[in-house]
């Protein structure tokens, strides 16, 4: 435990010590966040609705998707693992604590977000902060499981940043972050339910009241089973030694990751 | 430590062909051979690493492959190519492992390896020597019964090195096992109590350096200087010995019987009115034996 604890508190300090993570974990979407709190509300209405969730979405999204499994690739690659292998360090304890200690970076960030946003833009607030607050670590747990798969699938720096890119800009256009879900047209609409982000903007409106209400049960299914298979899969597929010269067959598994979006996305929920 | 038939292939490559050898507990045993030739994949395997397609491995009990926890503690390991996060200091990496492997912080490492003045240096910014020192340091941090040490001194300076000899002098003395892969055969006469050289995936030779030196078919060179320099301008033949060249005014031959040798080259300088300036006994190196090994096309890595 207290070797969990350490690693733990190394991981948060040596994000704070790192230009890059810090400029995704906070720079990147609070500038982001003021751009569109500043020109977005007055050419978009619905963007006021949607404005805390987003927001707090693409936080999770750049902490997430466009840190964590470059990261991840790049650990292994250079032998790091190895050296954590050799020394008793758990491969879980690998998965896990960047997710968690990304998670305090992530929390600060939306905080900061749904506070500003309320009071400074005239984003709608929620009716229900727990309800928000729960949504928002759902969403996060959701998108950091797919991260961790992607680093973990991965065989170099370069196909962990594009498939990653590959999830996050439709995530950004098609996922209910600056349009809302309801207008999109039926074919876009199917694109859109295979993406996470749309299923964490329902269950933040669900469970949050923001932007719009409506009962995000099957989104709660999705994105919970989500999580639980991208955490598997990654746990299962996790590799010591680097890849870039032996490309595993076995990481096409990785895809099952999408697996509860397809089904959303086939039954139209 | 026993090591039986080893045997470790990558795709189409046998890396490893029925390797086996075994280290006494406190002995510390060199792997030497050149690249490629099976010693890190042989390392590997025993670390748990890597896992044989053949063979059977036992450190103090323990198996390797199927029992890679229980290792954990046993073992410390310097690999050959690994590396800690670049953001990670000298002391995080310290406290890091330590608390790893429950055991206190190391700081005396630290400071005997030399990088007390970078301890809030990150990983990514230490040179490779202070790499390698430092992961040197968390290596052994928790006193482990058996310490894997792949080419431990590549890239370290004189200081850094004879440093690192020292620790594992210690180590020795105070009943660790060293299992130490080096392309240094210097380094390997000096530290090792026994080596093995691994050619093309088998051992070739295994042994004391001194057994393994005495194999060879090199001579032992014999080198005299005189003050008249009789013996480097006559150029006599002596019982057992060769003359070989005349190098800086040294006359030098290769004997095989170095005592039948000496005394008749002191009788004839004696004889000759002369008188001995310089002699110089120098047995075959490790390195000479390797590179006989290593350079005969008829060794095809069968003990010898």
């Amino acid at each position: 435990m207290k070797a969990f604890a350490n690693h733990l508190a190394y991981d948060f300090r040596s994000a704070l010590r790192d230009k890059g993570r810090l400029l995704m974990f906070h720079l990147f979407p609070l500038v982001f966040f003021g751009l569109c709190g500043a020109l977005m509300t007055a050419v978009n209405p619905f963007f006021r609705e949607a404005m805390l969730p987003g927001m707090v979405l693409f936080a999770v999204m750049s902490a997430s998707l466009l840190v964590a499994p470059s990261a991840l690739v790049h650990a292994r690659e250079n032998g790091v693992f190895r050296s954590f292998r050799i020394n008793g360090v758990p491969s879980a304890s690998i998965l896990a604590i960047p997710v968690i200690g990304t998670a305090l970076h992530v929390v600060a960030v939306a905080t900061v977000i749904s506070l500003a946003g309320a009071w400074v833009f005239g984003g709608r607030a929620p009716t229900s902060v727990v309800g928000f607050a729960a949504a928002g670590l759902l969403s996060y747990a959701a998108y950091a499981g797919i991260g961790v798969l992607i680093g973990v699938a991965a065989d170099r720096d370069s196909s962990a940043i594009l498939i990653a890119q590959l999830v996050f800009i439709p995530s950004m256009l098609l996922g209910g972050l600056m349009v809302p879900e309801r207008i999109l047209p039926p074919g876009l609409h199917r694109i859109a339910l295979l993406l996470p982000a749309t299923h964490c903007m329902r269950v933040f409106a669900g469970l949050g009241g923001a932007g719009g209400a409506e009962a995000p049960w099957s989104s709660l299914a999705v994105l919970g089973s989500s999580v639980v298979l991208s955490f598997g899969l990654a746990m299962a597929l996790f590799e010591w030694d680097s890849r870039s010269n032996r490309p595993s067959p076995k990481t096409y598994a990785a895809f099952l990751g999408i697996a509860p979006y397809a089904v959303a996305a086939l039954v139209g929920a | 430590m026993s090591v039986r038939s080893l045997r470790k292939v990558y795709g189409e490559t046998v890396a490893v062909r029925d390797v086996s050898f075994e280290v006494g507990r406190g002995e510390v045993f060199a792997l030497l051979g050149p690249n490629g030739s099976g010693k890190t994949s042989t390392l590997e395997s025993l670390e748990g690493l890597r896992r044989p397609d053949g063979g059977s491995l036992s450190i103090d009990g323990i198996d390797p492959v199927h029992q890679s926890r229980k290792l954990r503690n046993l073992i410390g390991v310097q690999l050959q190519a690994s590396a800690l996060p670049p953001a990670m200091t000298v002391d995080e990496s310290m406290r890091f492992f330590c608390t790893y492997h429950g055991v206190p912080i190391r700081d005396d490492l630290i400071e005997r390896l030399g990088l007390s003045e970078k301890r809030r240096t990150a990983y990514g910014q230490l040179s490779a020597g202070q790499q390698r020192r430092l992961a040197l340091a968390v290596a052994v941090a928790h006193e482990p019964a058996v310490v894997f040490l792949d080419e431990p001194t590549a890239g370290l300076d004189v200081q850094s090195r004879l440093a690192l000899h020292g620790l594992v002098g210690e180590l020795k003395a105070r009943g660790a096992t060293v299992v130490l892969a080096t392309h240094d055969m210097a380094e390997a006469e000096k530290l090792a109590d026994r080596a093995a050289i691994l050619l093309r995936g088998r051992i070739a030779a295994v042994g004391s350096p001194r057994q393994l030196t005495a194999a060879g078919s090199r001579k032992t060179r014999i080198s005299v200087g005189t003050e008249n320099g009789r013996l480097a301008a006559c150029r006599p033949e002596f019982p057992g010995a060769a003359f070989e060249a005349v190098r800086d005014g040294y006359a030098t031959y290769l004997s095989s019987s170095v005592a039948a040798t000496v005394a008749a080259v002191l009788t004839w300088i004696e004889q000759e009115a002369d008188a001995l300036v310089d002699l110089r006994v120098e047995r075959p190196s490790l390195e000479e034996r390797f590179l006989e090994i290593t350079t005969d096309p008829g060794v095809e890595g069968s003990a010898r």
